[in-house]
């Protein structure tokens, strides 16, 4: 047995350079802009934004001034936070960006290389389905085995807040969804004084499938204006994307690691790798908090994880 | 597309592995063998046999698509996977229990919890906001509030005879534990009507097998 030798090495950070310049390449040629993001952001503000993401796996540093920041676990919140205090009315970017994250997973800090692209600032019927087409690019460049996984957290919140669970039980109710547990999540459900909106999160775990498998499930299920706007979205989206059906998965119990999601959330994933290459969806409502609602889509791409699938065979 | 199931050895396994063979899956398993493998080649599945408590590692990492494993562990673990399909087999509680008729402690003390499953202990406490220290042992726990090591234990407590025996009692039941069909979260998405497809002949088996 050898290990690792200097060589090999190399051999990896060359592949890392060209995979990360050919996707720089497509980005660039695509209209996107290229940014910097920067790695430290304030503890407090990550977490009040953030609030499923395990509190536990933020790298912290003191400054000079006792304030707690983190290493970024995610670039997008970062960005946010450097341009929305700016914004200008009317102002449309589209940006991509090379950037790491740094989270610990038990025994150490976990550096994890990331490309990212965001649109900001635009919504038109086109925009989600532009972006998912910018990812299913991305996707079907390196692999014929791959599915995007479409969810709506529109949906999910049009649903569950019509609930108005108590914050113990929505957050039990999420790990249910998280873990698909379909007979707990019902006896749980079945414990809780009824409300109407609970018919549909008892099911809600069928959801998934095809966009007319879900249609068919949703018949005689209730539906509030959220949760309809969420499917009209979804809907708009199948249409456009009738030529990689194949590929496209919906599921709408999809919860995120991330709370800022407001709209489409999407996954994509290479047979054979046990990680979402991609992870991305709109995040309107996040730009809220900084004064006005300024719509942003966007996505990473697990830049190690899509190396180390590429050229796994070699190893 | 081939599937792997991962089944646990020992008991759990094999109450498994007969409810499978009656659904008509994994004839070729021969728990009596030495092999840890076996190929269902008509259904194209694949089963390894693990230590029960090895079974959702081989799932979450991908090795196995699904695994038979008792929701004790899956808690324990906080193992990043679906859990599909909560079986009739395996059931039993996780119960707090201790000296019989020692039941009251003061609330600024720290209590001393004796376990095999530290973590569940530590969020059980955590909701009821009682501040405790884990002792984790691998086996007898019954001993440790016995022997002074600690205040009260958490373990499977299935007929509560063993308590009884060592002189303890179930001060309070936490969950209910069963075996559950786990699945890799990945794999999901690729498999889904696989996957759903076996679990469904396991609902089908089990239900049928409550009638008779």
């Amino acid at each position: 047995m050898r290990f690792l030798n200097i060589e090999d090495e190399m051999k990896y950070f060359q592949r890392m350079f060209l995979l990360r310049k050919e996707i720089e390449n497509f980005l660039y040629n695509e209209g996107f802009m290229n940014i910097e993001p920067s790695i430290f952001e304030g503890y407090d503000e990550f977490i009040s934004v953030n609030s499923r993401i395990d509190k536990k796996t933020t790298v912290k540093i003191l400054d000079s001034n006792k304030d707690i920041l983190i290493l970024a676990p995610d670039i997008t919140t970062g960005i946010i936070n450097k341009f929305m205090p700016r914004w200008e009315y009317g102002l449309k970017l589209k940006i991509f960006y090379y950037g790491k994250t740094y989270k610990y997973n038990g025994t150490g800090i976990k550096e994890n290389r990331e490309m990212g692209v965001e649109i900001l600032g635009e919504k038109n019927e086109n925009t989600d389905q532009d972006t998912l087409n910018v990812a299913n690019r991305i996707l079907n460049k390196y692999s014929e085995n791959y599915l995007i996984e479409i969810g709506s957290s529109k949906f999910l919140k049009g649903i569950i807040s019509a609930c108005s669970f108590k914050k113990e039980d929505y957050h039990n109710i999420l790990d249910f969804l998280y873990s698909k547990n379909k007979q707990e999540l019902r006896e749980y459900l079945e414990k809780l004084p009824y409300k109407e909106p609970m018919r549909t999160l008892y099911n809600i775990l069928e959801l998934e499938g095809s966009y007319e498998e879900i249609t068919y499930q949703l018949k005689d299920m209730y539906l509030n204006d959220l949760a309809r706007e969420g499917l009209e979205e979804l809907k708009a989206i199948d249409s456009c994307m009738k030529n990689i059906t194949d590929k496209i998965i919906y599921d709408l119990s999809l919860v995120s690691e991330l709370s800022y999601y407001d709209g489409i959330i999407f996954r994509g994933y290479i047979e054979g790798s046990n990680k979402a290459i991609i992870k991305g969806g709109r995040y309107d409502s996040f730009t809220e908090q900084y004064g006005y609602k300024v719509p942003a889509i966007g996505f990473t791409v697990e830049l190690d994880e899509l190396s180390k699938i590429l050229y796994r065979e070699d190893v | 597309m081939s599937l792997t199931i991962a089944i646990p050895k020992g008991r759990l396994g094999t109450q498994a592995i007969e409810i499978f063979k009656r659904a008509g899956l994994g004839e070729c398993i021969d728990e009596k063998s030495r092999k840890l493998v076996f190929e269902d080649k008509k259904r194209n599945l694949k089963f390894i046999l693990l230590k029960n408590s090895d079974v959702i590692t081989y799932v979450e990492n991908g090795v196995a698509d699904i695994g038979i494993s008792g929701k004790d562990m899956v808690m324990e673990s906080g193992g990043d996977v679906f859990e599909l399909y909560k079986m009739n087999i395996g059931k039993c509680k996780m119960s707090v229990a201790g000296i019989k008729g020692k039941k009251i402690f003061k609330d600024d003390t720290i209590l001393k919890v004796a376990t095999k499953f530290p973590e569940t202990a530590k969020k059980y406490f955590r909701g009821r906001g009682q501040r405790i220290k884990t002792i984790k042992l691998n086996g007898s726990i019954e001993l440790a509030p016995i022997l002074g090591l600690s205040d009260v234990i958490v373990d499977l407590v299935e007929t509560g005879n063993t308590l009884k025996a060592n002189g303890l009692e179930v001060f309070e039941d936490m969950y209910q534990i069963s075996a559950m069909i786990i699945s890799n979260k990945i794999s999901y998405k690729f498999k889904r009507k696989e996957i759903k497809e076996i679990i469904e002949l396991i609902r089908r088996e089990e239900e049928n097998g409550k009638d008779n």
